[in-house]
This record gives C-alpha cells, sequence and structure tokens, in this order.
C-alpha cells in the first residue's frame, strides 16, 4: 500500500518520477536520430537490466499483491500464471489464449475458496 | 502543419487524415492496450494511488512497463531518486524505438515541435502500427494521421484506467482478484513471448527469483537488486555464454 497522498503530490511524483525520465529518451532520440548504435554493449546491458527491472515488479505484484489478490493463496497465483505460460505454448504462442488460462484457474479457485 | 495542402497530390486536409489515424486505432492492439490497462487501474485501485494522477501517468508516461515500476516502486517504498533511475532505464528502450520510426512521422516540411509532439506516441503499439502503415501515407499525411492514432489510442487506455479502477472497487472479490491478477499474468506470458536470447531468459529469470528473495529488505532495495543488480549479472552471463560458443 502507499500512504495516502493527495492528487497534486501524487502528479508531482508522476512528472517527476515518469514522465521525465521516460521523455528524455523520445527527446533524444529525436534530436541525436541516427547518431545511436543499436548493436552496442550498452544497449545490450540497458535491454537486460529492463527485462530483470520488469520482471522483478511483476514478481512483486505476485509475492507481495495489493487489494483481494492477496487474499488469494501464493499457490493459486503462481499456479494461475504457470497455467497461462502453459497455455501460451500449447494454443499456438497465442498471447490471448494464454492470459484466458491463467484468469480462469485464478479466478474459478478463488471463486471456489471464497465464493 | 496547417500549412496549405501542396498542388500537386494533396486531396485531403490535415483533419482527414487525422480521422483516418483514429479510425486505424479501431484494432485488435487498442483491446489488448485497453484490457492492459484495465489490469493497471485495478492496481492503482489495489495500492490506493488516486485515479487522476494515475490517468495522468498514462497520459504523460504512456509505457506501462514504466508506470509499473513507479507505481510498484512508490508501494514498496523505493527512494524516489532510485525510482526515477529505473523508470529512466526501464524507457531507454524508446530510444532504438523513435529513432527507428521517426522518419516516418514528419512532414514535408521539418518541424522539430511535431516531431517531439509525435515521438511522444512512440511506445510498442504505434511503433508496430507507425512502422506498418506510416510508410505507405504522403508525407503531408504522417503527422496528423500520427496524432489521430497516437491520441485515440491513448483515449482507450485511460478508459481502461478508469474502468479497471472503477471496477475494482465494485466487483465481486473473486473477479477483483482476476483483474489484478491482468497485469503480472499477461507481461509473464509477453516476456516469455518476447525472449530470444540466453541473456532475455536469464534477465528474465533472475528478476523473477532474486525479487521474492530480496522482497524482505526493505527500503524498497528490492527492485534495485532484482532489476539492476538481476539485470547485470544476466547480462555477463549471457556475454561469457556466447564467448564459449
Amino acid at each position: 500500500m502507499i500512504a495516502p497522498m493527495s492528487e497534486g503530490t501524487a502528479l508531482l511524483l508522476v512528472i517527476l518520477l515518469g514522465f521525465l525520465p521516460t521523455e528524455v529518451w523520445r527527446t533524444l532520440a529525436v534530436i541525436a536520430g541516427r547518431r545511436v548504435e543499436e548493436g552496442s554493449a550498452v544497449f545490450h546491458w540497458v535491454r537486460a537490466v529492463a527485462t530483470a527491472l520488469l520482471a522483478a515488479v511483476i514478481a512483486r505484484l505476485l509475492f507481495a499483491p495489493a487489494g483481494v489478490l492477496a487474499e488469494v493463496p501464493l499457490a493459486l497465483r503462481l499456479g494461475a500464471v504457470l497455467a497461462g505460460v502453459a497455455g501460451f505454448l500449447v494454443v499456438r504462442r497465442s498471447v490471448f489464449a494464454g492470459v484466458v488460462v491463467g484468469e480462469i484457474v485464478l479466478m474459478g479457485g478463488a471463486y471456489f475458496l471464497h465464493g | 502543419m496547417n500549412a496549405p495542402p501542396s498542388l500537386h497530390h494533396a486531396h485531403h486536409a490535415s483533419p482527414v487524415y487525422f480521422l483516418q489515424g483514429m479510425r486505424k486505432a479501431v484494432s485488435v492492439p487498442a483491446l489488448v492496450l485497453f484490457a492492459s490497462y484495465l489490469g493497471f487501474g485495478a492496481v492503482l485501485h489495489g495500492v490506493g494511488f488516486p485515479l487522476g494522477a494515475g490517468i495522468a501517468s498514462t497520459l504523460l508516461v504512456w509505457a506501462l512497463p514504466a508506470q509499473l515500476i513507479l507505481i510498484g516502486g512508490l508501494a514498496a517504498g523505493t527512494a524516489l531518486p532510485a525510482i526515477a533511475l529505473a523508470v529512466g532505464l526501464s524507457s531507454m528502450r524508446l530510444l532504438p524505438m523513435v529513432v527507428s520510426v521517426a522518419p516516418y512521422m514528419r512532414g514535408p516540411r521539418r518541424s522539430l515541435f511535431w516531431e517531439l509532439v509525435c515521438a511522444h506516441f512512440v511506445a510498442m503499439t504505434v511503433w508496430l502500427e507507425g512502422l506498418r502503415m506510416l510508410p505507405h501515407l504522403p508525407g503531408e499525411a504522417r503527422v496528423p494521421f500520427t496524432l489521430g492514432l497516437g491520441l485515440s489510442l491513448i483515449g482507450v487506455s485511460c478508459l481502461g484506467t478508469v474502468t479497471g479502477y472503477t471496477m475494482a472497487g465494485e466487483v465481486p472479490g473473486w473477479i477483483a482478484a482476476g483483474l489484478l491478477l491482468l497485469t503480472p499474468l499477461s507481461f509473464t506470458v509477453l516476456m516469455v513471448r518476447n525472449a530470444v536470447s540466453a541473456t532475455d531468459w536469464l534477465a528474465l529469470a533472475a528478476g523473477l527469483i532474486l525479487m521474492p528473495l530480496t522482497l524482505n529488505l526493505g527500503g524498497g532495495l528490492d527492485l534495485m537488486i532484482s532489476g539492476i543488480g538481476g539485470g547485470t549479472l544476466a547480462f555477463i552471463a549471457g556475454r561469457l555464454l556466447e564467448r564459449r560458443r
């Protein structure tokens, strides 16, 4: 949970911590144009860090979830995501199929456990 | 952008191309965006982040991974400069994307202002759709078309954010749980789909495995260690593996 904050404070955080660190790359891309090496070591490192960061945020949403998802047992949360990945791999690598399978497992399980 | 149409092949005014862009936004990718932001809205509600600022993040940041790192970092109590750093690293992937699509987002007359505005819309969806559709359009159509497409997709995403936020508070628990799972579930599947190199798989595993191990460190160190530390380890390990081959 986030400590209660006003819309104004939250907007300021969005601008300083979200908008600026993101928009700087779009702006640089327009200004610097083609002087960027796509295959350089720095780019491989950034891609790895970006992937691990996103994976970490996702793991956090699963292991320390917010709201009612916290009331669903950890095993069911992880099982649903694994079922989703399995569904994706089995059904012609369809992301849609994976999400549907994972959601059915989670919502079915949660309904069974809590009603 | 309201330059008089050229005498030769401009049969349409800018608003026509703007509307064309809007029409092209009605698509499967828009549906995917709506569902993704539905999950994001539910997460905002779950962690108690104000809705208005959450919508503003969709408008201003317009990159869901960065938005999730921002909200996740705040929820974890991560130090604010560390959140900015993490968001910046995550968004660096936008640079090569903008570089590759920007040449198709220019009118016949170069304008830095409109180039920057168009670049703002570049995230995964507009990048993919832009590379697919823009090259076939005449020069004077590209800026208004990009604006129509980008604004519509952002609008759809804002609608998803509001809907997810509102629904999360009103539907039965088991449905709300399903909404909250939407983000980690769809992103896990997407990351499995996008993983190509050994480094990609190692980075994915590092983030997923290190996060639960560092969860209780406090001070929001978990995101730094598993993200930046885990990603760096994956990068080094990936290089060593490649060299061995």
